[in-house]
């Protein structure tokens, strides 16, 4: 290499290295710059604005796929009756509902209107991204009009006292499923009592012939249904004695020896896998006996079985003749702090939660209207699992024990950290006993924490 | 050029790329053929009845999904007939996977574009240029493999909310094209190395620029590599949830494995019209590798390996 060319290369390294660094700074600064923005607008906390009451909003389903076509319906009536509002319908999987909102919050982008679940409401109303709505319920046509077990569910899961975060539009119940045709062939009546319930489950129980008595469920889910099973043969109906919790009460601990007793004698092997989709698809497609799953699945197993097979009633009764169960998530619609356009995102819950959109939305979702005046329809009566659950739920013969869904460690401390416990249970590898007291141990710790954030 | 990379100085000797092998030596043959015969001895149901419970274990919940897919809802028959298109009419119309599909496409056939011309460049600079921060960098690309996408989730969300992405296939596309870059920049820059630098030098000398010397000499060599890594591209972006569900809200934006999810309901599950989802999010994947496996094969072992 000639002198020049040496030159002439330095140079050019000079060039390029200054060029470089004025890339370099650029880019840093861009990053800068989109990471200082970022930092202006998240969706915790924001205040929001009332608005004009006019123009667009959006409503996050969290039920998105199953219930979009009649919220598109309800959509349609509220914009022919608002003439000035647009919704933009975003629906959203329920499987991912939590973490898209929770993204949201960190990252801004929060809708003014989203469906909410009192199973994870909490978390959202921790991150003080919800609007209280007890004052706006107070002034709007829907005051008196909601059902009150509801109401005092929808307080109890936002866990910050009477202050209610959502306004219920729908509640589900616990419904025990059973095959008319097998009891009648069996000479079996209807297991109204836990009792009947674990005779049948022996009866139609052949394991030769893949004919079971019930399915359990062991997998997804498996801990909040077994707390059904448990408190409903106790008859114990607080969660709570002062602060400890009564899960692993000795009555507890001897009616969920009993129930997972079942498992393999009068249940599928498989079972210990079972979410609901799969335990529901077996019993849909098998020589089952019994289910226990909510009224959701009701038009899964008329497409399956026809309208003549099967029927629904409400969780057996125990002791006494009293029927004890769990509560149910309550799902209703937040109002987002964060909401640009209050006043129209009010006015959408309002239309969703009156009598005319409640009553069409609940009839297509087989659940329980929120709106009093909804819960009346002549359409319950025409479902009889629907018209018992929701008779049940309002006549007052049924103790409904409040599972602490305002706990944010709830879904951690019943999925995460026991749903592998109980499968333990099941085959074998740990005791009822064991279980429920760990279970105990986590539910306390969590009330205890919960207690000293809320001082 | 810039002058700050200095060019790699391996023009003398170049590593054999995909030209032949030696040939081989009288214990070479011997070897072979010795192996060959022992393979011959083994008896034939020794090598397909494990092949055939593989398949058997492999195409059982293929099976099973075309089976809910094709016959009526209700029917517990173990074969699926009558066969029913009416969970696939569903789908398609009732529930957009008419739009989730034309939607995935243009995510997954951007990302494979995008992902392949932008590995391409890298890949050559890191093949055949040295500069100061080479390692580090390739230690970079290897380390943002561990990060999981979730991680990135949030400040993601944000850098796309504060340049108005979010609700925009682009903002899916980038995400994609970003995650997939590292581990494609690393496979073509192997595959580029294996083509001797004296194919370049040959056609500079016949008055190729570089990048013209580039097109005509080195690219049609790196086929197998780019068939390899497009195709990854396109299948892993087809494939992604994440992204899709967190930074596109309207419905038609959404792509395939978001409408899959919403095939799940909070309390029941249409099984047929799941199945029928899911038929329909395998086909192109199947197409694809069924075009270019061949593609795939040569290209992972000509490049993967020894890069």
């Amino acid at each position: 290499m000639t002198h020049t060319e040496r030159e002439e290369q330095h140079m050019r390294t000079s060039t390029g290295r200054r060029r470089g660094r004025t890339a370099a700074a650029a880019v840093m600064a861009g990053v800068l710059a989109l990471t200082a923005a970022a930092c202006g607008d998240d969706g915790s906390g924001s205040t929001g604005d009332e608005g004009s009451g006019k123009g667009e909003i959006t409503f996050w389903d969290n039920n998105g796929g199953p219930r979009t076509a009649v919220w598109k319906e309800i959509i349609e009536d509220f914009e022919a009756a608002n003439k000035d509002i647009e919704v933009t319908y975003v629906p959203i999987p329920i499987t991912d509902v939590q973490s898209k909102y929770d993204t949201a919050i960190a990252g801004g982008g929060l809708p003014d209107v989203g469906g909410v679940g009192t199973a994870y409401l909490a978390g959202i109303v921790a991150q003080n991204a919800l609007e209280p709505v007890g004052e706006r319920i107070g002034d709007s046509a829907l005051k008196g009009r909601l059902v009150e077990s509801m109401v005092e569910g929808v307080k109890a899961a936002g866990g910050r006292g009477d202050e209610m975060y959502a306004v219920p539009t729908s509640a589900n119940n616990g419904t025990l499923w059973y095959r008319t045709d097998l009891f009648e062939a069996a000479g079996l009546a209807a297991p109204t009592t836990w009792d009947a319930f674990y005779t049948a489950a022996g009866k139609l129980t052949d394991a030769e012939k893949n004919a079971f008595g019930y399915t359990i469920r062991g997998g997804a889910g498996s801990v909040a249904q077994a707390l059904d099973a448990m408190y409903g043969q106790s008859g114990i109906t607080a969660f709570w004695k002062g602060d400890r919790t009564t899960v692993n009460d000795p009555a507890n601990v001897a009616a969920l020896e009993k129930y997972v007793r079942l498992y393999k004698k009068a249940t599928p092997e498989a079972d210990v896998n079972n979410d609901f989709a799969k335990m529901v698809a077996q019993w849909d497609s098998g020589t089952i006996g019994m289910l226990s799953h909510n009224l959701g699945s009701y038009q899964d197993h008329v497409k399956a079985l026809g309208e003549e097979k099967f029927a629904g009633i409400p969780n057996p009764t125990g002791p006494g003749g009293v029927r004890v169960q769990v509560s149910n998530p309550v799902d209703g619609l937040g109002l987002f702090k964060a909401s640009r356009n209050k006043a129209a995102a009010w006015k959408f819950i309002e239309f969703a939660a009156s009598h005319a959109s409640n009553s069409k939305w609940n009839e297509a979702a087989g659940a329980i209207p929120a709106n009093t005046e909804a819960a009346k329809d002549a359409w319950i009566n025409e479902s009889e699992p629907t018209k018992l659950a929701a008779r049940s739920l309002t006549d007052g013969s049924t103790k409904i024990v409040q599972l602490p869904y305002y706990l944010p460690d709830w879904n951690s401390v019943t999925k995460a950290d026991n749903e592998p416990e109980f499968q333990k249970v099941l085959l074998g590898r740990t005791t009822p006993k064991a279980f429920l007291d760990q279970l105990a141990d986590d539910l306390n710790e969590a009330q205890a924490e919960w207690k000293q954030q809320n001082k | 050029m810039t002058a700050a990379l200095a060019e790699k100085d391996s023009v003398a000797a170049p590593p054999p790329a995909t030209g032949a092998p030696a040939p081989p030596g009288r214990g070479t043959r011997t070897r072979r053929f010795r192996r060959e015969r022992a393979f011959d001895d083994v008896p034939r149901w020794q090598i397909y009845l494990p092949l055939t419970l593989y398949l058997l274990f492999t195409l059982v919940p293929f099976y099973w999904m075309l089976l809910f897919a094709l016959r009526p809802a209700g029917s517990t028959a173990l074969v699926p007939w009558p066969l029913t298109g009416e969970h696939f009419g569903k789908v398609w119309h009732e529930r957009s996977f008419g739009m989730f599909f034309q939607n995935s496409m243009t995510v997954g056939v951007a990302t494979l574009v995008m992902t392949t011309g932008i590995a391409l460049a890298g890949g050559y600079a890191l093949a055949r240029f040295e500069f100061r921060i080479k390692n580090a960098f390739m230690l970079a690309l290897l380390c943002s493999q561990f990060i999981p996408g979730a991680l990135m989730l949030v400040p993601l969300f944000e850098i796309f909310r504060n340049l108005q992405l979010i609700n925009s296939l682009g903002s899916v596309i980038i995400a994609e094209t970003v995650f997939q870059l590292p581990l494609s920049i690393i496979l073509i820059s192997g595959f580029i190395k294996n083509v001797p630098v004296s194919l370049e030098e040959a056609a500079w000398v016949d008055g190729c620029s570089r990048f013209r010397a580039f097109c005509a000499v080195v690219l049609p060599l790196l086929r197998p590599g780019l068939i390899a890594v497009g195709s990854f591209a396109f299948v892993h972006s087809w494939n992604h949830f994440l992204f899709a569900l967190m930074f596109l809200s309207e419905q038609d934006k959404q792509t395939i494995p978001v409408g899959l999810n919403t095939l799940i309901g909070a309390d029941s599950v249409d099984l047929g019209a799941l199945a029928a989802g899911g038929v329909i999010a395998a086909v192109p994947v199947v197409i694809v590798f069924a075009f270019i496996q061949k593609w795939l094969i040569t290209g992972f072992s000509a490049g993967a390996v020894k890069g």
